[in-house]
């Protein structure tokens, strides 16, 4: 017996059962243990209460949503909402964070200052206490009757009011698209295209795509608008309150614009951590083909940067999309907050935390396929360049 | 160690039919050889036909998939007592040295003493700065192997493996990360280690080392020992073709 | 013989200054650019927080609001709650020698001498065992003050070093554990590792606050307190993990195969071959993660705990000082950045040292 304990085999397989075998054991337990302490409270376990009504609204929906709404539908819009934050955050932290890192990149000393103080005083404040501040900032804004207003729009403390189409939620979904792809087509195509394809004829490709796509936006919504109603919906005060429009809720504005600010500080560092990955001899090759600054840095140092960024920048996509569960903090019916709202409503503790997990499993490997993509297709081909 | 003391002829180590696989790969191929005590064994051979992963198999840096190792008469099994009991016994130099970095050349010699002989402070140190003594470097005890040559590291790591007081030493290619002028300082400390009687497995290209020390001298190939025979032998007069190619190489140059 | 020497004319200030900022005019028009704007930030920051600001609580909240400027009379009046909670106003004075002790020990392991498994070990257990009899009292004469009542600063601080205090060893477990050479262990552990980190910290404070306690048996259910921390050192041990393994993976094998040749045995060969070395490389970045997780103890906040942000919230919440919460804001985003500030610039210290070292 005791000799076949120090036998090095019979060790490593007793090592494994017993470590796998614990770990399965204690989850297990766990899960037994908060099934009865459930079903003493009268909660059956199961997946059937995604069927029933919430009984409880939610104050932000891309969606239509009432309370008699089933709670699957809700978690749909929890998701979207995330990803919707998600995403308006991370456009407007690639904005803030490039600006900031090209600042820091420059040549000139007092454009790195500023940058370099942007970057130290937002990255070292946590988000959720800029979050907390912009969210008093706006909820201390005037009230709708002495609303600041400009182009349109109303800055109030109940929310950003601005106008907006009368166009059915389809048309305008599909007319957005149409926009993105004004934007994406003629970058792609500036990408497919190889530099030895001529010039003119490339713009001329470009110019189109994006003018074709921008037709399509607006014949849609042309068409999708709705009859008897003016295009633009102006928000206008009427009684205490303001009508008509479209209502940024205080909730969201608040977290997109500390995730932006917040996140910028982050991004801004990786951009210059990309252009400082950029050889120096690459440059000077460059410069020394007689290439204008301007086109050694559109050809050479920007291509080359991106490419040391990206995987960087994955990861802090990721890392934004998770910092939208700030979203309870302040009240925004984010993912997270629904799955809490549930279990405080329903009781079905388990189901929901494991919804919660595959929903954010889901949306990080989502994530990392699609950079992955883009770093394979982007990738240096062969592995035979040095420095 | 064990009990077949009573066994009048117990070689220093033994491998009978030696198999080894990476994968699928056959590294090994039915390995036959004995050492006996006091023995000095020099390995050479091509690169990749398999003599450091014999010499790595003796102390089990790798492990063996069939055949059996003896070591001063125990067997090397998955006995794990066994294992450490033969690693204590058999001090190993490497070719890149593998001096512990973030401690000093004496802390080196003496951390494995201490805690793996359970020899008190006073004793390891006294065996350490001996050791460094007889590899020449008694004054450089307190620096860090960062701040040593490479011959100078390749000395303490010699000296790092005898301060256990091993039975049976093996050196992989000790030589062949050193400039040609610190080759001298190594051999000759190995030489003069081999004066001593201890028993040797050397693997190394250094010619005139193996005629000057060696019992024997074996040549591997493709996993297999190829020759076998005392240095002179080996050589004026190989028998076989192989050899006698290889040799050319290494001599020729 | 004479010597000629031909010195070239020294630059003259104004051409240095011409030739930094102002070489061409794109040059130019950034330095200017940046010049507005540093300008109009800095004289608008200094106009509201020192020129027309209210420093004093002589007039009550009405004075300070009516002022252009920044009313830092509510820091004045409400400091206290801000770093200490709901801790007995008598007592607070423990609160605050037990911040300094924190502070103290945090100094001590930046300094190099401290960096051996068992001086790190000492100083952070005293400094917590410190803490924790400063707080808690019951000893010594010190009036109880149970964990409810903690609060503030001092509650953020005791998150902070509990979290690494447990987070930390954890890691190393972790690590160890997924580099095993033994498949299923190494597996499992990735699977657990990978599973914490593609979760966002606030569920796992929530599972832990919330519903932990359904699932665990009544003995085991503890104080909401220790469960959040728990929570919280998980979250921290899945993200040091893999530093700790980034790290060991610095250290070349041919360490490993010495001592395994010195008869050394795992434990031997890991607590001083493989994790000294492991520890220095994953220094720089062992430090930013401690940066990162001092941060995001401010969200147990939502958990509802009365940590820094909660009592700042509390500081400006009730009453008369209602319009005060950026002075509020402020004054906590300062707290923060002097630790986080601090804690990150030794970092990069480190770092670059480090790199010259190399070399
Ligand atoms: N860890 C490993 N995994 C797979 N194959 C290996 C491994 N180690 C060695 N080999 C293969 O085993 C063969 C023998 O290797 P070994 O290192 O023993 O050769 P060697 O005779 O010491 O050569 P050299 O003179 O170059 O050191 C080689 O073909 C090598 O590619
Ligand atoms: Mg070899």
């Amino acid at each position: 017996m005791v000799s076949l304990l120090r036998n090095q085999k019979v060790r490593n397989a007793l090592l494994q059962v017993l470590y796998v075998g614990s770990l399965a054991a204690l989850v297990l337990a766990g899960i037994v243990i908060a099934r009865r302490n459930l079903a003493e409270q009268g909660i059956t376990s199961g997946f059937d209460f995604l069927y029933k009504s919430t009984g409880w609204d939610v104050n932000f929906s891309l969606l239509p949503a009432t309370a008699n709404d089933p709670y699957w539908w809700f978690f749909l819009i929890g998701i979207i909402n995330t990803l919707f934050l998600g995403s308006v955050g991370l456009v407007l932290a690639t904005l803030v964070g490039t600006i900031v890192g090209l600042a820091r990149t420059s040549s000139n000393e007092l454009a790195q200052l500023l940058g370099r103080t942007y970057v130290d005083i937002f990255r070292n404040i946590p988000l959720i206490l800029q979050v907390f501040f912009w969210y008093a900032i706006i909820t201390h804004l005037p009230t709708p009757r002495a609303a600041h207003e400009a182009l349109g729009m109303f800055l109030t403390s109940r929310g950003l009011y601005v106008p907006f189409p009368n166009v059915g939620g389809i048309a305008f979904a599909a007319a957005i698209l149409a926009v993105i792809a004004a934007i994406a087509l003629p970058i792609w195509i500036g990408r497919t295209s190889r530099l030895s394809q001529p010039f003119g004829e490339r713009l001329g490709i470009q110019l189109a795509a994006a003018a074709t796509a921008l037709t399509t936006a607006a014949v849609i919504l042309a068409l999708g608008r709705l009859p008897d109603l003016p295009l633009l919906d102006f928000p206008a005060l009427q009684g205490l309150n303001l009508k008509g429009g479209l209502r940024i809720p205080p909730e969201f504005s608040a977290l997109a614009i500390a995730i932006a600010i917040y996140g910028g500080s982050y991004i801004a560092e990786i951009v210059r951590g990309g252009f400082k990955a950029v050889g120096k001899g690459q440059m000077e090759a460059a410069l020394s083909l007689g290439l204008s600054p301007w086109r050694v840095f559109t050809l050479v140092r920007l291509p080359l940067a991106l490419r040391a960024m990206l995987p960087i920048l994955a990861n802090q996509y990721v890392w934004l999309m998770k910092a939208t569960t700030m979203g309870i903090a302040v009240g925004f019916t984010d993912f997270f907050m629904i799955v809490a709202l549930t279990i405080n409503h329903s009781g079905q503790t388990l189901e929901a935390i494991g919804i919660l997990m595959a929903g954010f499993l889901a949306i990080n490997l989502s994530l990392a396929a699609v950079f992955n993509r883009i770093n394979k297709a982007i990738a240096l081909k062969g592995n035979q360049l040095r420095g | 160690m064990t009990a077949n003391s009573t066994k009048p002829h117990r070689p220093a180590v033994r491998l009978e039919n030696l198999d080894k696989y990476y994968g699928t790969f056959h590294a090994l191929r039915k390995v036959n050889l004995s050492v006996e005590r006091g023995e000095r064994i020099v390995v050479c051979g091509p690169s990749g036909s398999g003599k450091s992963t014999m010499i790595r198999c003796i102390n089990r840096l790798e492990q063996h998939n069939g055949g059996k190792i003896t070591v001063l008469g125990t067997e090397l099994n998955d006995d794990v007592a066994n294992i450490e009991g033969i690693r204590r016994e058999v001090g190993m130099v490497f070719q890149h040295f593998n001096l512990f970095p973030h401690m000093t050349v004496m802390e080196n010699c003496m951390i494995a003493p201490m805690i793996v002989r359970k020899r008190p402070r006073a004793e390891a140190e006294a065996t350490a700065r001996q050791y460094l003594q007889k590899v020449r470097i008694p004054e450089q005890a307190m620096k860090f192997p960062g701040q040593l040559s490479g011959g100078q590291q390749q000395r303490v790591a010699i000296a790092r493996a005898l301060c256990m007081r091993p039975q049976v030493m093996l050196f992989d290619e000790p030589t062949s990360a050193l400039d040609p002028e610190m080759i001298s300082e190594v051999l000759d400390v190995m030489v003069t280690l081999a004066s001593e009687g201890m028993t040797m497995i050397c693997v190394t290209h250094e010619m005139g080392f193996a005629r000057r020390v060696a019992d024997r001298v074996i040549f591997m190939d493709g996993g297999e020992i190829v020759e076998e025979a005392p240095p002179e032998e080996f050589f004026t007069a190989s028998r076989n073709e192989r050899t006698r190619q290889f040799l050319s190489q290494v001599l020729g140059h | 013989m004479e010597m000629v020497v031909v010195a070239p004319p020294a630059p003259g200030r104004l051409e240095n200054l011409k030739r930094r900022f102002f070489a061409t005019p794109l040059q130019a028009l950034l330095s200017l650019i940046s010049l507005a704007i540093m300008a109009f930030i800095v004289w608008k920051l200094l106009d509201w927080a020192v020129f027309s600001a209210v420093f004093t609580t002589s007039g009550g909240p009405e004075a300070c609001q009516a002022a252009a400027g920044a009313c830092w009379s509510v820091i004045a009046a409400r400091w206290r709650i801000i770093l200490f909670g709901l801790y007995p106003f008598e007592e607070q004075w423990r609160s605050a020698l037990a911040c300094v002790a924190v502070v103290v020990m945090t100094a001590l392991s930046c300094i190099p001498a401290f960096w051996t498994g068992r001086r790190i070990a000492l100083v952070w257990g005293a400094g917590t065992t410190l803490y924790y009899l400063l707080m808690k009292g019951g000893v010594l004469g010190l009036l109880y003050v149970g964990e409810e009542a903690w609060g503030g600063l001092a509650l953020t601080l005791f998150i902070f070093i509990t979290t690494c205090l447990i987070g930390f060893p954890l890691a190393i477990c972790l690590a160890l554990l997924r580099r095993s050479e033994l498949p299923w262990i190494s597996r499992t552990t990735g699977i657990v590792i990978d599973g914490v980190r593609s979760l966002p910290l606030i569920s796992i404070l929530f599972t832990f606050a919330i519903v932990l306690p359904f699932a665990l048996p009544q003995w085991l259910v503890g104080d909401k307190l220790y469960r959040v921390i728990f929570g919280s050192a998980l979250f921290f041990s899945a993200y040091q993990a893999e530093i700790v393994r980034g790290g060991m993976q610095g250290v070349p094998a041919g360490q490993e195969e010495a001592a395994m040749a010195l008869g050394m045995s795992y434990w031997q060969r890991i607590g001083r071959i493989l994790l000294p070395q492991a520890m220095r490389n994953a220094l720089p970045a062992t430090i930013n993660q401690f940066v990162i997780s001092f941060k995001e103890t401010s969200l147990v906040v939502i958990v509802g705990f009365f940590e820094i942000l909660a009592s700042g919230n509390a500081a400006y919440g009730t009453g008369e000082w209602r319009f005060a919460y950026v002075e509020v804001y402020a004054f906590i985003a300062f707290i923060y950045f002097v630790f986080v500030f601090s804690l990150s610039r030794y970092g990069a210290f480190l770092e670059r040292r480090m790199a010259v070292g190399e070399r």
